[in-house]
């Protein structure tokens, strides 16, 4: 380990982990965007489940380097297919839990709304999805932290990220660069998730304490 | 004035929920649906905001038929009250209250306000205004519930056993709440409950339903007690309801004799002259006890009867408001076998005897009959 490796290359450090960032962020939040819909038609359409949750768990199966070089003859050796390989994976983690969480709005909740004179619509924005922001916030922070660290795989395609810091190392025989990719990843991914935690508090501040954890839903579990 | 006519609910795979149903719900009143589940009862309570449509017959709400009506706007006039609460667990209280004056495009500001006056009516703090439902006993999410039905004053309330999930303590507070909110506001109330104590407690009219959605009996709780039309009938509403039904009948109109009613300063052999097998000695506070007059020879003629030993009163009954059930009760507990009649302030009114009890319970049931024959409609199945 090599410290004084770092204080001249700082500029480096810093655009790296800001790429990093970006890479992992965007296709959460793009895959977020695409759960949605297609999670609320899965949570409304009994029928339009099954398919949906089977497919996500086909894509989630694909290597990300084969996707990868899957996208590039469409979008090249850019930051796109980077983003997009990444919010198919994030898409694959986020949309089973806005299907769970919307299914775990309990059926007395609904009931009521709809007996005191909701539309549909409205009862799905004011009511159900409020109610299902912690399970799918769950979903976003495992969306977020497994694509800051996937992110790192697009410097095999030559899309700047923390990844640099991996190949470098090794081609150079030197490892306080990987040692130092590794810890800023983590970093990065705690970051994120912490935020994600703090952005659920201020949005729940009526869950009961013993319960504000929300768990994820295994993509598997879920479509089986 | 909520009126079903031949209103039947046929599913899919040939269950029949309810049955050709006639009912009529009359305006301000309450109505209780009582039977064992799978009944139809809350199939029949849901059919009236349209979370359920019928598969025959038409439901008329003041005449109107609710088919014609846009069902959102149906739904924000009818209050609905159920078991499970359904309090949205992301609104605080007021907004819980709230909800339907919103719907109905009230400005945020204004809506709490109703909902804070709400929160008093049912008699809960409005400190509790701000809290989520997670932070509420079940009695209270119960109770909000109920503020929540009444909200935006819907004439009509739907309530699907709003009660079964609270304690019995809780219960019987809830139902008499519930009694004294209508004897104020006068809704119209359908409420479903397998429970044949709350039906007759809470209810002006109770629809007795057999499985599979047709009702066994509808009248008033004293003569679905009274006048049960079959076996079914009289098992449903129990091994004593003759006993239970007396609650019905006011002990007002009994005449109370002060023949062994004598004051604790009052000598043993003033006591022994009046000839009463059994003396009550009446002190400032209330009847104090009984004291048999076969051991009054056994004291001296200037003894007060304050000083002798007496047996216990046991219950005693409210002469202008308790029931004859009270009074009988008072009667059987009684060592005398006498009923100890108080006035509302407490003191010795007199004491009735048994016979006086029979004759006054007869004369009550001969009126009821004579009543529900005059009244028609009442007392028979539909």
């Amino acid at each position: 380990m090599m410290w004084s490796w770092i204080p001249g290359n700082w500029s480096l450090i810093w655009q790296l982990t800001w790429e990093n960032a970006k890479l992992g962020v965007l296709p959460a939040l793009f895959g977020l965007v695409i759960s949605l819909p297609l999670g609320i038609m899965a949570a409304r359409w009994r029928w339009f489940s099954p398919p949906v949750l089977t497919v996500v768990t086909v894509l989630y199966a694909i290597p990300s380097l084969a996707l990868f070089i899957a996208l590039i003859p469409a979008f090249g050796l850019t930051d796109t297919t980077v983003v997009i390989a990444l919010t198919v994976f994030a898409l694959c983690v986020i949309l089973p839990n806005v299907v769970a969480g919307l299914r775990a709005v309990p059926d007395p909740v609904r009931q009521a709304a709809t007996a005191m004179g909701y539309g549909p619509l409205r009862r799905l924005v004011t009511v159900e999805l409020p109610l299902a922001v912690p399970v799918i916030i769950a979903g976003l922070r495992v969306g977020v932290v497994s694509s800051i660290s996937l992110a790192s795989l697009g410097q095999l395609i030559g899309v700047s990220s923390l990844g640099y810091l991996f190949i470098d190392g090794l081609q150079r025989d030197f490892p306080t660069e990987i040692y130092i990719g590794l810890v800023l990843i983590i970093v990065l991914a705690l970051v994120c998730d912490l935020i994600l935690v703090g952005i659920r508090r201020a949005l729940t501040p009526w869950q009961p304490r013993r319960e504000r954890r929300g768990r994820a839903v295994l993509v598997r579990s879920v479509a089986a | 004035m909520i009126t079903f006519e031949a209103v039947t609910k046929r599913y899919p795979d040939g269950t029949v929920a309810v049955d050709a149903l006639d009912l009529e719900v009359p305006a301000g009143k309450t109505m209780v649906l009582v039977g064992p589940s799978g009944c139809g009862k809350t199939t029949t309570l849901r059919m009236v905001n349209r979370l359920i449509e019928p598969t025959e017959g038409r439901i008329l709400l003041d005449g109107r038929d609710i088919r014609h009506q846009d069902p959102a706007r149906l739904r924000r006039g009818i209050g609905y009250v159920i078991q499970q609460t359904g309090l949205f667990p992301h609104r605080t209280v007021e907004d819980n209250i709230a909800t339907v004056p919103v719907l109905n495009g009230w400005p945020r500001a204004k809506a709490r306000a109703r909902a804070r006056e709400l929160l008093t009516l049912i008699g809960l703090d409005p400190a509790l205004a701000r809290r989520y439902p997670y932070q509420l006993s079940g009695g209270q999410q119960q109770r909000i519930g109920v503020a929540r039905a009444l909200a935006a004053d819907p004439p009509v309330l739907l309530m699907d056993e709003p009660f079964s999930a609270v304690d019995p303590v809780v219960r019987a507070s809830l139902q008499d709440e519930l009694i004294s909110l209508q004897t104020e506001l006068h809704k119209t109330i359908v409420l479903v409950t397998h429970d044949i104590e709350e039906a007759i407690k809470v209810g002006d009219l109770v629809a007795l339903y057999r499985p599979h959605g047709k009702i066994a009996q509808l009248g008033t709780p004293e003569r679905l007690l009274g006048a049960p039309v079959d076996d079914y009938v009289a098992g449903f509403v129990g091994f004593d309801r003759g006993i239970r039904r007396l609650s019905f009948f006011t002990a007002a109109g009994l005449a109370l004799s002060t023949g062994p009613v004598f004051s604790a300063d009052t000598t043993v052999a003033k006591a022994q002259a009046s000839a009463e097998p059994w003396i009550l000695v009446a002190g400032d506070g209330g009847p104090r006890g009984w004291i048999p007059s076969v051991t009054l020879g056994g004291y001296p003629g200037d003894t007060p009867l304050g000083q002798l030993p007496a047996e216990r009163v046991g219950h005693t009954f409210t002469a202008g408001t308790d029931s004859l059930r009270a009074a009988l009760d008072a009667a059987v507990l009684s060592p005398a076998g006498l009923a100890v009649g108080v006035d509302d302030a407490g003191q010795v009114a007199g004491v009735v005897t048994f016979d006086q009890l029979r004759a006054a319970i007869q004369a009550a049931d001969a009126a009821d009959s004579a009543g529900a024959q005059a009244a028609g409609q009442l007392g028979a199945a539909p």
